[in-house]
């Protein structure tokens, strides 16, 4: 089966998705999963009283079957009460949408998971977040590569942002200074890729907000393994914390300060 | 389908009328096989040694360096394994490019099994081998170099006479697949310095089925096919006659309509990527600004996924194609786009439109109304889009 060809309930998900939105409020959760890195990111919201579901809303960055999961599960879930939508799962919602292609039943099918992620954290609600680490430390000692590429496209500090005139340049955000340094990049190549272990560049709002409206990328949950190239820096050995998978992406530099 | 809008060209082309007509005598009275001794087969034999000639010009080569296949994926296996295992005492290292057709990474993987070291030389954010990175790559092992003349996906075009110059110098064969840049860009073997070369017919809108491995002098491969020794015993099978008069049929409108067809596609082209651009916020050109194929047009979106993308043009009849791996086999995103130095999701929000032979002034009209109209829709629904000041 071609991984395209989806039943007509499947399209006219697609097609016509139901409760795309946020919903906001004291009574309002959320869930979050999925990875773009994948080609798949759904949240679910749901607003919930006298502990049933009342409404539900979602957002879906991903396929066809994955924007059509999201829709049907908010479409089944409204009136069921959280344990009754705990029971919820992804069999559910293909079998709702007369069947996915079996290729997709892993990774575009992930709605059912936002769900009870979702209701974990409305039974959740009030108890606060363990304060998360701000992913600035960084020992270069842990990095593969870093003596041989030293002068040969890894940089400890840039005196010249010359030298990275239409560079693929990976920054690793060890602080406000590599926010800096990431900036002032984006000035001679329009590849500036900022790579951090937390779920967000922690910093000043100044420069974040600067950040926000840059061309620079910005890369979370992800830690450098190890710098690759034949004598000098061709491509870096990505870790992504969140999938705990390692992956490849072609650089031409990598800025640690 | 008549209302289907198709800016797919590079997938799959139609075979132009006028290819029909002279391959249907080959199908009916003039069935003929070539090895056979009477008339009906002397007109065969006749007809696939004028075919050899025509498609020699074509590419500009000597008539006798043209080996017909069934494709350019048995040229490429020809034109690669062959050439690989005939010298395998010369040397066992094999340089490809990180942005080749995914047959010969394919290919690559093979010759790994079989004892062989490949390297792949890495590109540029615009998909460009670079020959100083190459030229590190060379060893006295070497004995083969294979750089597609044009990218199959982004279209970026390669420096191809340089490649060629440094392969020759090192005394190192050089193999091109030709496939994307048929028919956009001449094919000229003896200025390029191209030793090896593989073409298939449809790109020429030719049939498929047929395609040439082109093999200069010097440069002899092993037979992967083994039967009945057609093709000087390089490539075994009756030849199909239907099929090989189609592709110098089609050679021949090429070698004719090309450098006025090359015109118009670029005027296509670079309407789509300017107003394109111009339109979508957050949108941007992947592959060479300049050195592109006149056919394609390759961009890419922030925050929405190809999949996703394709299916809302296939709701318009409109057939385009993404670098997105849910469209994949493998569900790995293109291993080009990659190559370029995106990411995984970035690779994932391409869209190719790739224009050909048959589009009208009306069909790209009919793309850039549909592109904002999508591309929003899908922006809308998605948590990682954020529209930058």
């Amino acid at each position: 089966m071609k991984s395209t060809q989806y039943s007509e309930k499947v399209l006219d998900h697609f097609r016509n998705p139901r409760n795309v939105g946020v919903l906001e409020g004291d009574d309002v959760a959320s869930g979050r999963v999925g990875n773009p890195t994948c080609g798949d990111l759904m949240e679910v919201f749901i607003r919930v009283q006298d502990d049933r579901i009342v409404e539900a809303k979602f957002r879906t960055f991903g396929c066809g079957s994955a924007i059509a999961t999201s829709s049907m599960t908010t479409e089944m879930v409204v009136g069921m009460t959280l344990d009754e939508a705990m029971q919820v799962t992804r069999d559910d919602v293909a079998d709702e949408l007369d069947g996915l292609p079996p290729i997709k039943m892993h990774c575009s099918n992930l709605a059912a998971d936002a769900l009870h992620e979702a209701i974990k954290n409305y039974r959740q609600r009030g108890i606060k977040a363990i304060q998360s680490e701000d992913g600035t430390e960084f020992d270069l000692d842990c990095l593969v590569g870093a003596d041989e590429y030293l002068d040969n496209g890894l940089y400890r500090t840039v005196m010249d942002a010359s030298d990275f005139e239409e560079k693929r340049t990976l920054v690793v955000h060890t602080g406000d200074e590599s926010v800096d340094v990431a900036l002032e990049l984006t000035s001679v190549t329009d590849r500036v890729v900022l790579l951090t272990a937390a779920d967000e560049i922690v910093t000043t709002d100044e420069l974040k907000e600067e950040l926000e409206n840059s061309s620079v990328k910005i890369l979370t949950e992800s830690r450098l393994l190890e710098i690759r190239g034949e004598f000098e820096v061709e491509k870096v050995l990505i870790h992504n914390l969140d999938e705990d998978e390692d992956y490849e992406l072609f650089v031409d530099a990598v800025v640690i300060v | 389908m008549t209302s289907e809008v198709y800016l797919d060209y590079q997938s799959a082309k139609p075979v132009d009328p006028r290819v029909i007509d002279e391959m249907t005598p080959y199908l009916r009275d003039r069935f003929g096989n070539p090895s056979t001794l009477h008339n009906v087969g002397d007109l065969a034999t006749e007809a696939l040694e004028e075919s050899r000639k025509t498609i020699a010009r074509f590419v500009n080569s000597d008539t006798d360096e043209i080996i017909f296949t069934s494709g350019a994926t048995e040229s490429i296996n020809l034109g690669i394994i062959g050439y690989a295992m005939k010298n395998k005492r010369k040397g066992n290292h094999i340089v490809i490019s990180e942005v080749e057709h995914i047959s010969i990474h394919n290919i690559a993987k093979y010759l790994e099994r079989q004892g062989f070291n490949v390297s792949k030389v890495p590109v540029d954010q615009y998909g460009r081998v670079s020959l100083s990175k190459l030229e590190r790559r060379l060893t006295d092992k070497t004995i083969l170099i294979s750089i597609g003349i044009a990218n199959n996906e982004i279209g970026t075009i390669q420096p191809i006479e340089e490649i060629g110059k440094l392969a020759s110098e090192k005394g190192i064969a050089f193999h091109t697949d030709a496939v994307a840049a048929e028919g956009l860009l001449p094919l000229d073997v003896k200025r390029d310095g191209i030793n090896l070369m593989s073409l298939s017919s449809n790109d020429i809108y030719g049939p498929r089925g047929v395609g040439v491995l082109v093999m200069r002098k010097g440069f002899r491969v092993n037979p992967v096919l083994i039967g009945g020794g057609q093709e000087r015993g390089l490539r075994s099978g009756s030849e199909d006659m239907p099929g090989i008069v189609g592709m110098r049929a089609a050679a021949e409108i090429m070698e004719k309509e090309l450098p006025e067809e090359v015109k118009r596609f670029k005027t296509y082209r670079d309407r789509l990527i300017k107003e394109i651009l111009g339109t979508v916020p957050d949108s941007y050109l992947n592959g060479h600004p300049e050195q592109r194929l006149a056919s394609n047009a390759h961009i890419r979106f922030e925050g929405i996924e190809g999949e996703a993308l394709l299916l809302s043009f296939k709701d318009r009849g409109i057939s385009v194609s993404t670098g997105s791996a849910c469209t994949s086999k493998t569900l790995e995103p293109s291993h080009t786009l990659i190559a370029t130095g995106l990411l995984h999701e970035e690779a994932h929000g391409s869209l190719q439109l790739t224009v050909g032979r048959f589009n009208k002034d009306e069909d790209i009209d009919v793309v850039l109304e549909a592109v904002p109209e999508i591309v929003t829709r899908l922006r809308d629904m998605s948590p990682v889009y954020k529209r930058k000041k």
